[in-house]
């Protein structure tokens, strides 16, 4: 059992508390659905239970949690883990050795087992989540989706009753983020383990009939035990976090200036011989939106980076105005921050004022935060910043990398209003996004990077996809989310 | 300039040997270096180690790539010794005098500096690093120490592509700055170490939790679950490291040049 009372939690450079006076209690064998919108406390409160607060993270802290009735205060983090595992958003941060088998033994190796039960809890942990194939393979070569079953096989080798999973499907393609959530549901029904999982999809887990808590302002502003997804979803729209049928009216594209079309000829690219482009033909028009899907590792980053300019083709061309100003989110925004406070990162786009500061934080729901260190924002209020100090620029080409990670729903509507301004504008926007439902309302074609290539308008790539068996790239699968 | 080396799987040569077997290879390389006068030793084992990594399906260009940083040091050392050393017979001089005391001493630096960097990074590239800590592990070192290897090794090529991931950021962002006068060379550093450090020490954090949260350090033991083998490779292995062994016995004892 897991008892947490009057919890408060404050990092050092926040003036407001990230978990504030907060009390709940987890019993045995329960699933926990742990909700609300960005920067609510949700990993913070994850990040306290696994004993890291204050301990290796930093922070004021008052308040009691226990674990079986044992404080996390005192007790060593390597101690909580023997019953309680957190398997973190990020699966590369999480990644100790080099080798998936190693990686699997890391924690049993450090329970002491014996070699014999090493082997035997990691032979079942690698079958359990379908990657006994990769055994042998070196870590740093495996594709998200296959990292984040890696960490789940690593959590579950030390056998914790508790396991605590933060936004397991964050950085998972649709069939990926599908995959995890059917693990989900095996761990509790033949496992029986206690499950707290932080996620924005709730109809995959409704099977489960998990407790939902939801957070806001470091709080849980409401407890609900339900399978009724109706009842879940009037909850979420109420409290402004669930991700809703975005049926939007897109204004006509603009035009401006001389602004020419992006045109990709014939493009080939691949790495260490490995094709992953072959003779890839596109144009897009100015104001025109082109969403771009597929699987993980299937070409989408890629196609922006060579875009951007960042990467040589090894055959074919892509034409682009010279004079055009890029404007490119990248899918990790800390790659793209220079500066020591976020003032700074505006600064060096020729934002100098206080009151066009104060604007644009507003705007991009980072008010006040003109004085904090950029990196120790979330990774949504990172994401903001970097997309607030990109537009900044006016860009006539923009290349989003998944921007609506770690987003909530309001600030959703305040990326995808960006978004149409620059159409309005008459702007060209590549939009590399895994959120099928928005992306098929949001965008004027779509393109499907995998094994072949679609493009198309939504409900031809849609179709199409389909009849390939890849249902979960059709906005079709994702719609029980949201009805 | 991080020298791009990072631990490669291979089955062929030096891949096929234990940490143990390299580590001891390495030392014996290190002991010919270093306790040998003249240079002929100091050649020899440069070219030894070229031909062991050639061996082990390090093509010899990727590992001259690879040690190319290291080349120019050693050439700029060279060149250094030559002319600041004065002693010795003049061998010609164009303003600068050129001795052989100075040649000799320039040699033996640059070799010195070459043999020791080159045979730690074919080390480093045919050294499993979780293998080598268990390793280490076994012949009595706290495992706590072990690991800290294991991490410094992962992390040499995390920072290689952070370097270039922060340089394509400044591209894009369009702040490349010059670095002609002082001003630029401050903002360049700043904008590059900066985001290479934060991140480094960001991700050393992420590992550091993750690691406690494995249950590193529960124990003052932990299981080691790989056995090591001793097999042939491991016995030429150590054939060769009693060859250089003896090799810089005798140097020393004959003088060799």
């Amino acid at each position: 059992m897991i008892a947490i009372e009057e919890l408060c939690i404050q990092y050092p450079d926040r003036s407001y508390p990230a978990i504030d006076c907060l009390t709940e209690t987890i019993e045995g064998g329960e699933v926990i659905v742990l909700t609300g919108p960005s920067g609510c406390g949700k990993s913070t409160l994850c990040r306290a239970l696994a004993g890291f607060i204050p301990e290796m993270i930093p922070a004021k802290v008052s308040g009691e949690i226990t674990v079986d009735g044992e404080s996390v205060w005192t007790a060593d983090p390597a101690r909580i883990a023997t019953r309680l595992g957190l398997i973190q958003q990020d699966p590369d941060a999480q990644i100790c050795t080099l080798n998936v088998w190693q990686e699997v033994a890391f924690g049993p190796e450090n329970l002491c087992l014996p070699p014999d039960e090493v082997a035997a809890r990691v032979e079942q942990c690698l079958a359990f989540v379908g990657i006994t194939h990769l055994a042998e393979r070196t870590t740093t070569t495996l594709s998200g989706g296959e990292k984040q079953r890696l960490a789940i096989a690593s959590i579950l080798a030390m056998a914790p009753e508790t396991i605590l999973l933060d936004e397991p499907t964050a950085n998972l393609d649709p069939e990926g983020a599908q995959a995890v959530f059917n693990l989900l549901r095996e761990l509790r029904d033949q496992e029986g383990r206690t499950l707290i999982v932080v996620e924005h999809r709730l109809a995959p887990l409704l099977p489960l009939s998990p407790r939902v808590l939801v957070m806001n302002k470091g709080g849980i502003v409401t407890r609900r035990a339900t399978r009724q997804h109706e009842d879940l979803v009037a909850l979420g729209l109420r409290a402004n976090w669930l991700r809703a049928d975005w049926d939007l009216d897109l204004p006509a594209p603009g035009k401006r200036g001389e602004i020419a079309p992006l045109r990709v000829e014939d493009l080939t690219f691949g790495y260490d011989g490995t094709p992953l482009l072959d003779r890839l033909s596109i144009t897009v028009e100015p104001g025109e939106i082109l969403g771009i899907i597929g699987p993980n590792g299937g070409g989408k980053t890629t196609l922006l980076r060579l875009i951007a300019g960042l990467e040589k083709p090894i055959a074919g061309r892509i034409v682009r105005n010279r004079e055009s100003v890029l404007g490119y989110l990248f899918q990790h925004p800390h790659q793209q921050i220079f500066e020591r406070t976020v003032r700074g990162e505006f600064a060096i786009e020729g934002v100098i004022s206080d009151e066009s500061l104060r604007r644009s934080l507003d705007a991009a729901n980072l008010s006040g935060l003109g004085s904090v260190a950029p990196l120790s924002l979330s990774l949504g209020e990172q994401r903001r910043l970097t997309l607030a100090t990109t537009l900044v620029r006016d860009p006539d080409l923009l290349l989003l990398d998944e921007p609506f990670i770690g987003q909530d729903r309001a600030n959703v509507a305040w990326i995808i209003a960006k978004i149409l301004a620059a159409r309005a504008k008459g702007a060209v926007t590549l939009l590399v996004s895994h959120d099928i439902p928005l992306v098929n309302s949001l965008c004027d074609r779509l393109l499907y990077l995998g094994a072949e290539s679609i493009i198309g308008d939504p409900r031809t790539v849609s179709a199409r996809l389909q009849t390939m068996g890849k249902d979960a790239f059709t906005s079709g699968y994702w719609e029980g989310e949201t009805r | 300039m991080i020298p791009r080396v990072s631990y490669s799987m291979g089955e062929k040569g030096l891949h096929r040997a234990s940490p143990e077997a390299n580590l001891l290879l390495l030392l014996g390389f290190l002991t010919a270096v270093l306790a040998t006068p003249g240079v002929m030793v100091k050649l020899g084992t440069l070219a030894l180690v070229f031909i062991l990594a050639a061996l082990s399906g390090e093509r010899l260009r990727a590992f001259l790539r690879s040690t190319r940083f290291v080349l120019i040091f050693a050439a700029f050392l060279f060149v250094a010794q030559v002319i600041s050393i004065r002693e010795g017979e003049t061998l010609f001089s164009i303003g600068l005098t050129i001795t052989d005391q100075g040649l000799l001493f320039g040699a033996q630096m640059a070799l010195r500096f070459l043999v020791i960097l080159s045979s730690s990074m074919l080390f480093v590239m045919v050294t499993d690093p979780d293998r080598f800590a268990h390793s280490l592990i076994r012949l009595g070192i706290p495992y706590r120490y072990g690991f800290i290897l294991v991490l410094a090794l992962r992390f040499l090529p995390f920072f290689r592509q952070e370097l270039k991931t922060v340089r394509e950021a400044q591209q894009v962002r369009g702040v490349s700055p010059s670095i002609r006068n002082f001003s630029g060379l401050r903002k360049a550093i700043h904008y590059t170490f900066l985001p290479v450090l934060v991140s480094g020490l960001t991700r050393v954090d992420s590992i550091a939790i993750s690691m406690k949260g494995r249950c590193f350090g529960l124990h003052p033991r932990r299981t080691t679950s790989q056995e090591s083998h001793w097999g042939r490779m491991d016995w030429i292995v150590v054939g060769l490291f009693l060859l250089l062994i003896v090799i810089t016995i005798v140097a020393r004892r004959y003088t060799w040049p």
